[in-house]
């Protein structure tokens, strides 16, 4: 009986020895020696974990690979930007890029096209030349298959997936991103080559400010007196040059994930990525619109490299008069309708 | 036209030397993510 109790009483007290350094191990082993929350510590408490998620802090553990950045269990930052990239961004990117097509659609049925008033005349003035022509498609088709790859990013979850099936639509959405990064360099190297090429003819002037008071011409049937470039056409090339550079620069942080900033620089890459590219887009959408619809005669210019002399008169007055006084009239109006400047 | 046809080609030529080069300079995830005690 004696030796019974005599066990009983060690086995208690063992215990309660156990118990004692249990409550008295230090807060500290919790902990990693950054001050995160350890989460693979034997006695987190979930008090511990919430704290740190409402202070903003992360809840780290150990890992054995070489990522250590995968030891990262929950960054509450993380939560903010996947609400941006699933809803703000989606909303921001649907009210942009449709409510561009929704303006362009009505203008087109209130205003029409812009007609060439006076009518061709049958003589030609060049407008481009053919290197000029080859940066513009160059950068234009990277960008267009550039732009529907993007919006897949943000749009084809919910849109394509639906419609195409899982496994169609991940097939697709692999070589769209392929596409995406491949072809952000020839459109970095054609942004470039635009902002050297035509940087002298969209430096804002006196004309610009005059141009936009009478509507530019697009906006009644005033013709505004215009160099090489009217302020609409400058408005395009500042976006070009300095949306175009924004995201190259935003999307290469991206296509090298973590060379030159950490993961919150990545999502501040990402957000300013999406939002300047879908403003991108809904500009692009009125471009492509003045340039072959909206306008009689526009699209020559880039397609073929040569446009009327009246269209010339009636949109860029000025440029003509410099051109002819360059050239001489003879000399620049000696092309005929059918030969394109290849 | 043939000025737009040599733009999409010099696009695609850049493309592909660009995606090599980037092939080049990254591992894949299964590879950079994973130890060397790894057999893929």
């Amino acid at each position: 009986m004696a030796r019974c109790l005599a066990r009983a009483r060690f086995i208690i007290g063992a215990w309660v020895v156990l118990l004692a350094l249990a409550i008295a191990l230090p807060a500290s082993a919790q902990r990693n020696p950054d001050g995160s929350v350890n989460p693979t510590a034997s006695a987190v408490k979930e008090q511990q974990l919430l704290d740190a998620l409402q202070s903003g802090g992360s809840i780290s553990g150990r890992v054995s690979i070489p990522d250590q950045k995968s030891a990262n269990l929950i960054h509450p930052a993380g939560r903010d930007w996947r609400q941006f990239h699933e809803v703000t961004l989606r909303w921001i990117g649907a009210i942009a890029v449709l409510g561009m097509l929704i303006i362009l659609v009505a203008f087109y049925l209130i205003r029409g096209q812009v007609k060439l008033e006076s009518g061709y005349s049958g003589r030609r003035i060049v407008r481009f030349n053919a290197f000029e022509r080859f940066v513009h498609w160059m950068t234009a088709t990277c960008f267009i298959i550039l732009a529907l790859s993007g919006l897949n990013i943000t749009f084809g979850k919910p849109l394509l997936m639906p419609l195409l099936g899982e496994g169609a639509f991940a097939a697709w959405a692999q070589w769209a991103k392929y596409a995406h990064n491949y072809l952000s360099f020839p459109f970095a190297i054609g942004v470039f080559c635009v902002l050297l090429m035509w940087i002298g003819g969209n430096i804002p002037n006196k004309v610009d400010v005059e141009w936009l008071k009478r509507g530019g011409g697009i906006v009644g049937h005033d013709h505004p007196p215009a160099y090489r470039f009217n302020a609409g056409q400058k408005m395009i090339y500042w976006i070009v040059v300095i949306g175009g550079t924004a995201v190259a620069i935003s999307g290469y942080l991206l296509m090298f994930p973590f060379y030159a900033t950490g993961i919150e620089g990545m999502q501040l890459a990402q957000t300013v990525h999406a939002i300047i590219a879908v403003l991108f887009v809904a500009a692009m959408l009125g471009h492509i619109y003045i340039g072959t619809i909206g306008m009689e005669g526009a699209f020559e210019a880039m397609g073929e490299g040569t446009v009327d002399v009246n269209w010339a008169k009636e949109h860029h007055a000025l440029w003509l008069e410099q051109e002819m006084a360059r050239t001489g009239p003879n000399e620049s109006q000696r092309q005929p309708m059918a030969t394109p400047a290849e | 036209m043939k000025t737009f046809l040599l733009a999409c080609v010099a696009a695609v030529v850049i493309a592909t030397v660009a995606g090599f080069a980037l092939n080049a300079v990254q591992k894949p995830a299964e590879q950079a993510y994973s130890t060397t005690g790894v057999r893929l």
